[in-house]
């Protein structure tokens, strides 16, 4: 492919609210709360007029019932006008990624000049839902139309009627495959040997790193009022433990397999609230602005795999971006690897740097290249910091830029696996 | 010219009202006769099938009586003879042969709704600008043009009582679901739709079914039951203060099971008694003043669309809501996110108590929320045209906060100062542009307070000034604008007399008795249960400030010092002021005094030298309003306002002095201006200088004038 032929899409600044546990102290904002809190504080931060821009995309995977089409729902919130279009992308727990690459194609298209690109998602506002027999017995009273009729429906009701379907487990659970995602991550880790000591290794150290980047991350925050009283606003992201220990992380019971399992909350990624935004423009047309952009997407991909085996989603999507952009996994200066699971990290790092992987499944001769620990999220994951489905892609996205930047260097992947059995890689650099 | 233009085809006689040279229809001595007139023509002819009775003014049906021509009523029997014209004539309107249908597609208020009633059919349109109502008592009197006799016995009287004691306005749509309307069609199918109905009419094919409001009058005691129950809201809300709503309950229980015909004879002679009032006179008064000071300072100010607060605490907070619920954006900036949160919580707590009373839903909140975002830096004020500084009330703070500001704002950006005191001149000192810097004092709490004062310094440019005000008219605000002096004009007036009721109590006076014979005068709480409401120390702090400016007049009371310095009570916010607060619960009527005051009061006795004696309810209300009418009338001396009667609205809304006593400038009027400087002689032989009385007061008792007419 004519990689030189495509511009690249530059990011001119973004932002994101603080990750909050769900269930915790940001519940009092939906999904489309969280994006208009940081639609508003980026478009007053950049100073950019509203009116200059094309079109707002927004990510989101958990679609708020009260806010069809979220993303005009996150604009008008924000006060954006009333003239500016707005859609929602949905590509699971790559939506705020998709919105990304969605304005790069129509920048790239010639369809738009300037976007603006978020990722949201309330897990603690997910709602739950009325089964099936209760849903039908709904149905058999409104067809009701005499006492007897009323009274025949309701006297076939059960209390296991009231049993609601959890509509975040139903989120996170794979209906073709018949898995949660945590059963997923088992699978990986029987199929890379990936050992529990092993798991709660990585999930300590993303912890340790996430708590030592407080300071840092605080430059990619904005600070979030929380309804409805507003006595208090969250200034940091609320996961990283500064006293986790292995310890503690060994005493937890496996969530997903109970009898044999090896992947316990503690190790895996929490539910998790939060909202990024980009502005995002073509490298051209940054320049005539002359605008500094926070940096640029050189080109992405998106890669399908077995829906089981999920979690090596980074695997596939990066092997299809180095063949488009003719890079290395070497070229990559810094990587950020979505952790949904420290099985499925470790089970990335093994595959990239196997050949025989490579070889069966990727159709390389040799393997992707070895994943240096030392440069895979370096301020810290999602284990420790939380991933909110719709909002991730654009924090790693944003985060890699940011770090880029403090670091003088050139270029980083950004890569996350996506529920269903999808992948997605970002090339970024930073000039 | 004529008022009216009369067409008829098919039938159906079109009365359409057209006020030539006016704005509005509305109901003079003229258009009463010429309405007269046509309706007797009507009464000749006997090929009509109906009578519409329209306007031609946009979102206009009549806006009801002239109400220059009110102010016009000297006697009992002028408002008699003003009254039985107007029932004479919609009587005759009632009485046509064919039915009269009055088609209201606007604002339909006060003598315009009474014709309504007098049709036979009302049919409304659903447009914004539709509203029905009896707003009378606000003005002093009551309907006096048979709407007292024909509203409850179309919607019963609850509905009735509701209407007419409140003068709330209801919407066409509910109109007809409370029956005061016959149909509701909307405005856009007005062409279309309103033939089907007129025709229906016709056939005789609308009901409307005698609301049960009605029928349950009929039951033996309701009636009197819900007369008593009205007459003890009215007595809670305004003490029995207005004779205006007094009067309609005294029309409609002595006129109950009457026939119309005696009805109407009450209704006349109460209309008549309350017209003459000086309640009347100066409610009326201050509605031209509401309506005149709308227009002060000219128009046409560059609209703002993002504001900048600078101090997120009570005020900026509330300031920041005020700016939200208008849909203008806001930035609202303190110096670390904690104070950030308390001016969201503060601007949340008012949006929490619009909803409990039912005005604003989760989901409007919600988006004024959104409006308010809290920043510890300047980001994003390059972009406000407004930044309204509402940090603590200290000169120096302000100047520093307001110097740094200019560095973060664009150009033509205006600053605003929410100071309740401080001299704007001085503020200004050291900008760069003190022309762009005014005064902007919201009073507290912001959300329920409906004055401002817009202040413009001496260096103040007049566009600076007029943004300020046409903005904060835009927050549903009245805006006066005052000259810069210290206190501005409602606390230069309102700081001493609070003073005053001090130095009353260092000279033996009661505190919860002065508390007691102010109230009674109308004033919504007495001067000692205020100065806890305020803050002892934000009290003090504006009296000190005035006592620099003004000198011995304004001299701090002793008592007050003792209670701040030595005792450090705050009043309410602090739990102990004159009276005990206990946290957490609204201070009502029965306060406990809190016993530390009494020490304090033997303290500054002391000081002072001074035995206390007994002291007349008579004195008591004369040192306390006589101190606020003498420093009002400086104020309008020295042009701090524009003109009296804006004085006295801006008292009537910035302190509650009562409405139907006019402020204190219609008060002092009232009393008779000799009265006033006589009595204030008396007290400045025997209490000293500061009750001298100002030349102006002097001047204007001297040569027989008054300072409102």
């Amino acid at each position: 492919m004519a990689d030189q032929m495509k511009e690249r899409i530059a990011i001119i600044d973004g932002l994101r609210t603080p990750f909050a546990k769900a269930g915790g102290v940001a519940q009092g904002l939906s999904a489309d709360d969280l994006g208009a809190l940081v639609t508003r504080e980026l478009m007053t931060r950049t100073g950019f007029a509203a009116s200059d821009l094309d079109e707002l995309i927004v990510g989101n995977v958990s679609q708020p019932v009260d806010a069809a089409n979220i993303a005009r729902i996150v604009g008008l919130k924000a006060g954006l006008p009333a003239a500016l279009i707005a859609s929602t992308v949905h590509r699971n727990c790559a939506s705020g990624m998709e919105a990304i690459s969605t304005a790069g194609t129509k920048i790239r298209a010639g369809e738009a000049t300037a976007l603006l690109c978020v990722g949201t998602e309330s897990m603690s506002n997910i709602p739950l839902l009325f089964n099936r027999q209760m849903t039908g017995l709904f149905a058999r009273l409104m067809k009701a139309r005499t006492f007897g009729a009323k009274f025949g429906a309701w006297s076939t009701f059960r209390p296991s009627f009231l049993n609601p379907i959890i509509g975040v487990q139903q989120g996170l659970t794979d209906p073709v495959a018949g898995l949660n995602m945590g059963q997923t991550a088992e699978i990986l880790a029987r199929e890379f040997h990936i050992t529990r000591a092993a798991q709660d290794a990585y999930a300590l150290e993303s912890h340790r790193k996430a708590v030592a980047a407080v300071e840092r991350l605080r430059e990619e925050l904005m600070v979030l009022p929380l309804p409805p009283k507003y006595t208090a606003m969250m200034t940091d992201d609320d996961g990283p433990r500064a006293n986790q220990d292995l310890a503690a992380l060994a005493k937890l019971k496996p969530y997903f397999d109970k009898v044999a399992g090896t992947v316990t909350v503690g190790n895996a990624c929490p539910l998790t609230d939060g909202a990024g935004a980009m502005l995002v423009m073509g490298e051209s047309r940054a320049k005539a602005l002359g605008l500094t952009p926070l940096g640029f997407v050189r080109d992405w991909a998106y890669a399908g795999l077995d829906g089981r085996r999920m979690g090596l989603g980074p695997v596939f999507a990066t092997a299809k971006l180095l063949a488009k952009t003719g890079l290395t996994v070497a070229d990559h200066e810094l990587i950020e690897l979505n952790e949904a699971f420290a099985a499925q990290v470790l089970a990335c790092t093994t595959a990239f740097a196997s050949a025989d992987f490579a070889r069966k499944e990727l159709g390389r001769t040799e393997a992707l290249g070895e994943l240096d620990l030392a440069r895979i999220n370096v301020n810290g994951g999602a284990i420790a910091l939380g991933h909110p489905v719709g909002a991730t892609g654009v924090r790693l996205v944003l985060t890699a830029l940011k770090e880029l930047r403090r670091r003088k260097q050139h270029r980083a992947l950004a890569t996350l696996c996506i529920g269903g059995g999808q992948g997605a890689a970002f090339c970024l650099e930073s000039t | 010219m004529s008022a009216f233009t009369v067409s008829i085809s098919d039938g159906i006689a079109r009365l359409v009202f057209d006020l030539p040279g006016e704005k509005v229809n509305k109901f003079t001595a003229a258009v009463m006769d010429e309405l007269d007139g046509l309706i007797a023509g009507l009464e000749r002819r006997t090929d009509l099938t109906a009578v519409l009775i329209t306007s031609a003014k946009p979102d206009i049906f009549i806006a009801g009586a002239e109400i220059a021509e009110i102010q016009g009523i000297h006697t009992i029997d002028e408002g008699l003879a003003k009254a039985r014209r107007g029932q004479e004539v919609f009587n005759r309107v009632a009485a046509l042969h064919v039915p009269t249908i009055a088609v209201i597609d606007g604002a339909c208020l006060g003598g315009g709704l009474e014709l309504a009633l007098a049709c036979t059919w009302r049919v409304v349109t659903d447009a914004e600008k539709t509203k029905l109502g009896l707003p009378e008592v606000t003005l002093g009197i009551i309907p006096g043009w048979g709407g007292t006799q024909r509203l409850p016995r179309l919607i019963g009287l609850p509905g009735a009582l509701d209407l007419i004691l409140s003068g709330r306005q209801v919407a066409g749509a509910k109109a007809f679901k409370m029956g005061l309307a016959d149909a509701c069609i909307a405005r856009s199918f007005l062409a279309e739709d309103l033939p089907k109905v007129i025709s229906s009419i016709i056939a005789g094919r609308v009901h409307q079914p005698l609301p049960r409001g009605v029928r349950m009058m009929g039951a033996l005691g309701v009636r009197s039951l819900v007369l008593a129950k009205a007459h003890k809201e009215v007595m809670r809300k305004t003490h029995g203060l207005m004779p205006s709503p007094l009067g309609a309950l005294e029309v409609l229980g002595r006129s109950a099971g009457c026939s119309l015909e005696h009805g109407l004879a009450i209704e006349a002679e109460v209309f008549a008694k309350l017209a003459v009032t000086p309640a009347c006179r100066n409610l009326v008064d201050a509605f031209f003043a509401t309506e005149d000071i709308k227009k002060a300072g000219g128009k046409g100010s560059r609209e703002v669309h993002t504001v900048g607060v600078l101090g997120a605490g009570i005020m900026g907070g509330g300031i920041a809501w005020a700016f939200s619920s208008a849909g203008i954006p806001v930035r609202m900036k303190d110096l670390a996110w904690d104070a950030v949160a308390k001016g969201l919580a503060q601007a949340a707590s008012c949006n929490d108590a619009l909803i409990k009373l039912r005005k604003l839903t989760h989901g409007e909140k919600s988006l004024r929320m959104h409006r308010i975002a809290g920043t510890t830096d300047f980001s994003g004020f390059r972009a406000c045209d407004l930044v309204v500084e509402a940090v603590v009330e200290d000169l120096n703070v302000k100047r520093k906060v307001l110097a740094e500001a200019e560095h973060h704002v664009s150009d033509d950006c205006v600053l605003a100062s929410n100071t309740s005191s401080l001299s704007i001149g001085e503020m200004a000192q050291g900008l760069a542009h003190p022309e762009r810097l005014v005064g902007m004092h919201f009073f507290n709490p912001v959300n329920r307070m409906p004055l401002v004062e817009v202040i413009a310094g001496p260096a103040s440019s007049p566009e600076a000034v007029q943004l300020a005000a046409t903005t904060a008219r835009r927050l549903g605000k009245t805006v006066v604008i005052v000259r810069d002096c210290p206190g501005f004009l409602v606390n230069r007036i309102l700081l001493p007399y609070l003073n005053e009721a001090a130095r009353l109590v260092e000279d033996g006076a009661d505190v919860a008795h002065v508390d007691e014979v102010i109230s009674r005068f109308g004033m919504p709480m007495g001067p000692f249960t205020l100065t806890d409401e305020v803050g002892i120390d934000v009290g003090y702090k504006v009296a000190k400030i005035l006592a620099a400016g003004y000198g011995e007049r304004h001299a701090v009371a002793e008592l007050l010092k003792v209670i701040h310095e030595d005792l450090h009570l705050t009043g309410t916010k602090g739990g102990k002021g004159f009276f005990m607060h206990a946290p957490g619960k609204k201070s009502g009527h029965h306060l406990v005094a809190n016993p530390q005051i009494e020490q304090a009061i033997r303290t500054s006795q002391e000081h002072l030298h001074r035995t206390p004696h007994a002291i007349s309810d008579t004195e008591i209300l004369d040192r306390c309003l006589l101190t606020m009418v003498n420093e009002a009338a400086r104020c309008v001396e020295e042009g701090v306002v524009a003109k009296a009667a804006y004085l006295d609205l801006a008292m009537l809304m910035g302190t509650g002095f009562p409405p139907a006593k006019g402020g204190p400038l219609h008060y002092a009027d009232s009393l008779g201006l000799p009265t006033v400087v006589a009595r204030l002689t008396m007290l400045e032989q025997r209490l000293g200088s500061r009750f001298t009385p100002a030349p102006l007061l002097a001047e204007l008792a001297r040569t027989n004038r008054s300072f409102t007419h």
